[in-house]
């Protein structure tokens, strides 16, 4: 299976435009005075997607990988799903229909790690339950981010089937040439018609940009030091699911969720009710299959109640169930869940040790 | 600081006298400098272990899991780790013979920036007050202070700090994750995993956050130890230390200087009565 949006890259007459510094702020405050914009905001020492009405307080090319992914964005923390009455005449439900993340927007500073896994998610999204909510947000969505210069200490995003140097997950591209100069390319039909609406700067007709992105792709990947044949490893781990290695890597985790709730591709949620008397609101909530609740039945029976098993169901399903099913690796290789982990489990690690591990 | 060879000795000689099951220090994670909590179970093994000031942790977080708990462990505890061990002592979540304690008289760690962490400056016991042996030489127990970040809050009026802690809630996304890296959170069903609960009910509210993160402090009040586990846990770099450090010093305040596990079998200011704790904080 191909990647939709890979298919037409060389049909489409994509442009790529010229600007400088300059000539790239101006674009942003241009867009942010047009559409209903989301940036990379500081709060508490670490960046997050927060509305913004200007680019004051806001870091579209932030230093850090934000804590939590954009996917906050497509799948909320918490989206309501309905309100509920009770009478005695039975339930009456309203606010069905509501979505606050529903309208045309905008959002910059997307690492392209994070808006690849959007485009992982739209497999499962589109999978036997059509997800409206989530792919209405999506397809009013124009994603816009610089590409990374310097990979940071847990990335591994270049060791992972796909495009690191085309970038087709962004609508618009930015890359800082090395010459000073910025160019912004359209790398989706949408992103050609945004920017054709709001041209930064001239466009490069000549096709001279091309070198220099190739030059800055290429210092790109060369910043890695993290690196793995990612085929083998997934090739190795379908079976490896008896490995003790699991045992041994998760002996240290605590269990406390951090990893799937800023992962950009996780999205197991769990329903929940805010309820008062007769009234209450239904929401629809992360949840992580690291809890101990999570494969919790009714009747009291848990098929994962050590950690190492619900370890493994989170690791096989990066590596292994997922691509199974929808072609596609869950892990983007971002490395926020290393980042995050407050015992510093890496999946790259992880990932690694089960598949040299012997069965 | 740095321990690294003393610890490996120790832990080589109690896996190879068959004292303890397992040992439970650190080790350097391969990819940074930073360090990771390791579980070593063989003599032979203890070549990964590794002490120094980036080792901050609190260890004794895993002797309430349940692969722990029946086992006879070794622990390397620095001086507020042993504090909450001495708690799970008292609040019988340890069995004393069961665990082998490694104390470091501590010289205070550092944070991401390599910057000696803000806890550590306002330590008042750098030493283990629980140990089987001793490494370092112990600097006894300094004079309380309050916290500078409390102090900066309480100078701010309602209005401010409430548009404060509203934004920090507002962050929270309620992955327990500092329950979970907590020594002190041991028990078996949490109150705010109570997925029927009207105040807690799991979903990610501002609301929810606000009764889960509130409960959660005064759950800890007059037992946290200011080990700041659940601040190095969380995902959004929530300043939670604000919640435990304005209760410990109310408690330190009221309750003839208590801090919570300095002396063993010391029950807690909320656990024990006395005739002379004074009560004019009470409306």
């Amino acid at each position: 299976m191909i990647l939709s949006s890979n298919t037409n890259t060389n049909e489409m007459n994509l442009t790529t435009y010229i600007t400088d510094p300059a000539g790239l702020e101006q674009f942003y405050s241009a867009v942010i005075g047009a559409y209903e914009t989301y940036g990379p905001v500081e709060t508490f020492g670490k960046f997050e997607f927060r509305k913004i009405t200007s680019l004051a307080g806001c870091n579209p090319d932030p230093p850090i990988l934000s804590s939590m992914s954009v996917k906050a964005l497509f799948f909320p923390r918490s989206a309501k799903v309905l309100r509920y009455r009770t009478t005695s005449s039975g339930t009456e439900l309203s606010d069905t229909a509501e979505d606050p993340l529903a309208g045309k927007r905008v959002i910059l500073g997307v690492r392209h790690c994070d808006a690849r896994a959007l485009e992982v998610l739209d497999r499962v999204y589109k999978w036997d339950y059509i997800d409206t909510d989530y792919l209405n947000r999506r397809a009013n969505t124009v994603l816009i981010s610089t590409r990374c210069d310097q990979a940071a200490a847990h990335c591994f995003c270049t060791s992972l089937d796909y495009d690191v140097e085309h970038l087709d997950a962004l609508d618009v591209a930015i890359v800082r040439g090395t010459d000073g100069k910025i160019y912004l390319q359209a790398r989706t039909e949408k992103g050609e018609q945004f920017l054709k609406q709001h041209p930064p700067g001239p466009a490069d007709a000549a096709g001279t940009s091309a070198e220099q992105l190739r030059k800055q792709y290429v210092t790109f990947e060369n910043s890695f030091r993290l690196k793995m044949n990612y085929k083998e490893i997934n090739g190795q781990m379908q079976n490896k699911f008896e490995s003790p290695a699991f045992e041994e890597a998760s002996s240290t985790c605590i269990s406390c969720n951090t990893c799937a709730f800023v992962c950009p591709t996780c999205h197991c949620f769990k329903i929940s009710d805010e309820r008062i008397r007769d009234e209450g609101v239904r929401y629809k909530s992360y949840d992580s299959c690291n809890n101990i609740y999570f494969t919790l039945m009714a009747g009291g029976h848990n098929p994962r109640p050590v950690k190492y098993r619900r370890w493994r169901q989170r690791a096989m399903h990066k590596f292994v169930y997922y691509k199974e099913r929808f072609d596609l690796n869950l892990c983007v290789g971002c490395g926020k869940c290393t980042v995050s982990c407050p015992v510093n489990i890496s999946i790259f690690e992880v990932a690694n040790r089960v598949a040299a591990s012997m069965q | 600081m740095d321990y690294t060879n003393q610890i490996r000795e120790i832990a080589a000689r109690l896996l190879s006298e068959n004292r303890i099951d397992v040992f439970i220090g650190y080790r350097k994670t391969g990819f940074d400098e930073n360090h990771l909590p390791a579980f070593i179970t063989h003599p032979n093994a203890t070549g990964d272990l590794v002490f120094t000031e980036k080792s901050g942790f609190n260890l004794t977080n895993y002797l309430k899991f349940e692969h722990t708990r029946n086992k006879r462990v070794g622990l390397v505890v620095k001086g507020c780790d042993s504090r909450a061990l001495n708690l799970m002592l008292t609040e019988n979540q340890v069995k004393r013979d069961h665990i082998y304690i490694v104390g470091i008289a501590c010289e205070g760690v550092v944070n991401e920036q390599g910057e000696k962490a803000q806890n550590c400056l306002e330590c008042v016991m750098p030493d283990p007050v629980v140990h089987d042996e001793i490494l370092g030489v112990p600097s006894g127990k300094r004079d309380y202070q309050a916290n500078s970040d409390v102090k900066e809050l309480w100078q701010k009026d309602l209005a401010e700090r409430s548009r404060f802690f509203e934004e920090v809630f507002e962050s929270c996304i309620r992955c327990n994750a500092c329950r979970h890296s907590c020594p002190l959170c041991y028990c078996a069903k949490c109150c705010i995993d109570q997925e029927t609960s009207t105040l807690y009910h799991g979903a990610n509210t501002t609301s929810s956050a606000f009764h889960a993160l509130m409960t959660w402090s005064l759950h800890l009040a007059g037992r946290c130890v200011d080990c700041r586990n659940c601040e190095k846990a969380c995902p959004s770099h929530l300043p939670l230390h604000l919640l435990h450090k304005q209760n410990e010093q109310v408690i330190h305040e009221h309750f003839q200087g208590h801090l919570a596990g300095m002396v063993a079998q010391d029950r807690g200011a909320f656990y024990k009565y006395n005739l002379n704790d004074p009560d004019d904080f009470i409306l």
